[in-house]
């Protein structure tokens, strides 16, 4: 489990998050949303180490990153995978080689071995075919998936990923979300998901926490979502008709 | 890893900048020794004269600081965009979070190739820069071979040799730490990895030729 607790961090003297405390829960989806600007992604860059912040906690399983000398900070960086809004795959490297990067640099198994578990991560988000293609002659989605095998490659506790949905498409979107999630229970990872996609809020919100102007506004999960009483979740979440429908349908007992 | 990633270094930069380094010294060293036939006709001087300016002129200045003015343009733009890319597209981020010191992987092993490379590239100048000076003695009647040929070994010193690597080493080390450092910062998106890159090269310049007159001074003087 993570806990997030009075976390303050500003830019240049602006204060993007206020006094946030969340708990991000053990093997579950933990998903951090807002409108674009609200400070999120500030947020999960805090909690991932990325960003130094400026008071309060972050509590690794009870360590403190904050408190951490930047060895130790590298030694629990070794725990956590990350998914990035781009994909970030090193275009440099085959997809395989892209998994098997982090195994390079950081275990001792022969290069057999090394090639068995990147071939094991390939094959669970069924991305065996690609193995020889470079990050460029793969789609978006293909890019993600094989992401999402490098960041678990070394069977991390913590599971970031930030926006995994932007520039996909819905079907590719509800794939990637679900793949996500079944690898969270599977593993019991703690996943930290940045999001603004309605749809991985309905589908994966196990764990929600909603950021609005640098304020933690509410926590809850995607059942409870539909009666806040927050007017701006409510506006992030129910701003399409579509969704206004759904809410009026889930009032209904429909 | 690491090892790796020097012997790409070495390839990219060193091998592949043989053909550019070929051509440039070539035509340099044939344009030298025209010219230097031309405002040195006189029956006061010797034709082997010819031979003797265009071999100073390789050796001393073209193939130290010029060709790593060139080289700046190549190396320097390729390692500042090729790093700045990586760093608007979250991939030195990606390292940072594994807990690989994304600078010492990325950076180290282009500084230590391109100074690994750069005697060769700088011996492989000279050498194609006479070849191109003897090209012209070969084809033209402007000068004979073999005056060329005595000319290019007329007073030889080795260390001018010695003066033009040393001089190489450190431009190398300004051109690739430059680059890498303008590649490193960039923030923002494709308009400031194009910044950065001409930034680096322009910056890098200036450098060399800064360095290439305290050098000169404190080697030759």
């Amino acid at each position: 489990m993570i806990e997030v607790k009075n976390v303050n961090k500003s830019f240049d003297g602006k204060q993007v998050l206020f006094d946030i405390s969340a708990n991000l829960l053990e093997g579950h989806a933990n998903l951090i949303i807002g409108q674009s600007g609200s400070g999120k992604t500030v947020l999960m860059k805090s909690v991932a180490g990325i960003h130094r912040i400026d008071s309060g906690e972050i509590l690794y399983d009870g360590r403190n990153i904050s408190q951490m000398k930047s060895n130790e900070l590298n030694l629990l960086r070794r725990e956590i995978g990350m998914l990035f809004q781009g994909s970030a795959l090193f275009d440099s490297l085959t997809v395989k080689d892209n998994v098997m990067f982090p195994l390079r640099m950081f275990s001792n198994k022969s290069e057999e071995e090394m090639e068995e578990r990147a071939r094991f991560c390939l094959e669970r988000v069924d991305l065996l075919r690609a193995l020889d293609l470079y990050p460029s002659e793969i789609s978006g989605g293909m890019q993600k998936r094989a992401a999402i095998a490098r960041a678990i490659v070394l069977n991390p506790k913590y599971l970031f990923c930030d926006e995994p949905n932007s520039g996909l498409d819905p079907k590719t979107s509800l794939l990637i979300d679900r793949l996500i999630l079944e690898i969270t229970h599977e593993y019991n990872i703690t996943t930290i998901i940045n999001t603004h996609d309605m749809n991985s809020v309905m589908e994966i919100g196990e764990n929600i926490v909603f950021i609005s102007k640098g304020h933690k506004s509410w926590q809850g999960n995607n059942t409870e979502i539909y009666d806040t009483g927050n007017e701006d979740l409510e506006n992030l979440i129910f701003a399409s008709d579509l969704y206004k429908k759904i809410k009026k349908a889930h009032q209904m007992g429909i | 890893m690491f090892g790796k990633q020097y012997v790409r270094e070495l390839h990219k930069q060193g091998i592949n900048s043989l053909p550019i380094v070929c051509i440039i010294s070539v035509f340099i060293g044939a344009v030298i020794c025209i010219q230097m036939r031309i405002n040195t006709e006189s029956p006061f001087l010797p034709s082997q004269l010819t031979g003797y300016a265009t071999r100073e002129t390789m050796i001393l200045e073209f193939s130290s600081a010029i060709l790593c003015l060139i080289l700046a343009g190549k190396v320097g733009s390729n390692i500042a965009s090729e790093i700045g890319t990586m760093r608007i597209t979250e991939q030195i981020d990606a390292l940072d979070i594994m807990g690989v010191n994304s600078a010492n992987y990325l950076i180290l092993p282009k500084i230590l190739a391109f100074v690994t490379m750069i005697p060769c590239l700088v011996t492989f100048s000279i050498t194609t820069g006479l070849l191109g000076g003897f090209g012209v003695a070969l084809f033209t009647e402007m000068i004979t071979p073999m005056e060329y040929e005595q000319g290019i070994q007329y007073s030889f010193l080795p260390y001018s040799i010695q003066y033009s690597i040393e001089k190489s080493l450190v431009f190398a080390f300004i051109v690739t730490s430059i680059a890498s450092y303008y590649g490193y910062t960039v923030k923002g998106g494709a308009r400031e990895v194009g910044k950065a890159s001409t930034n680096a090269v322009v910056n890098s310049s200036v450098i060399i030729l800064l360095f290439d007159v305290m050098l000169t001074k404190l080697l030759l003087s």
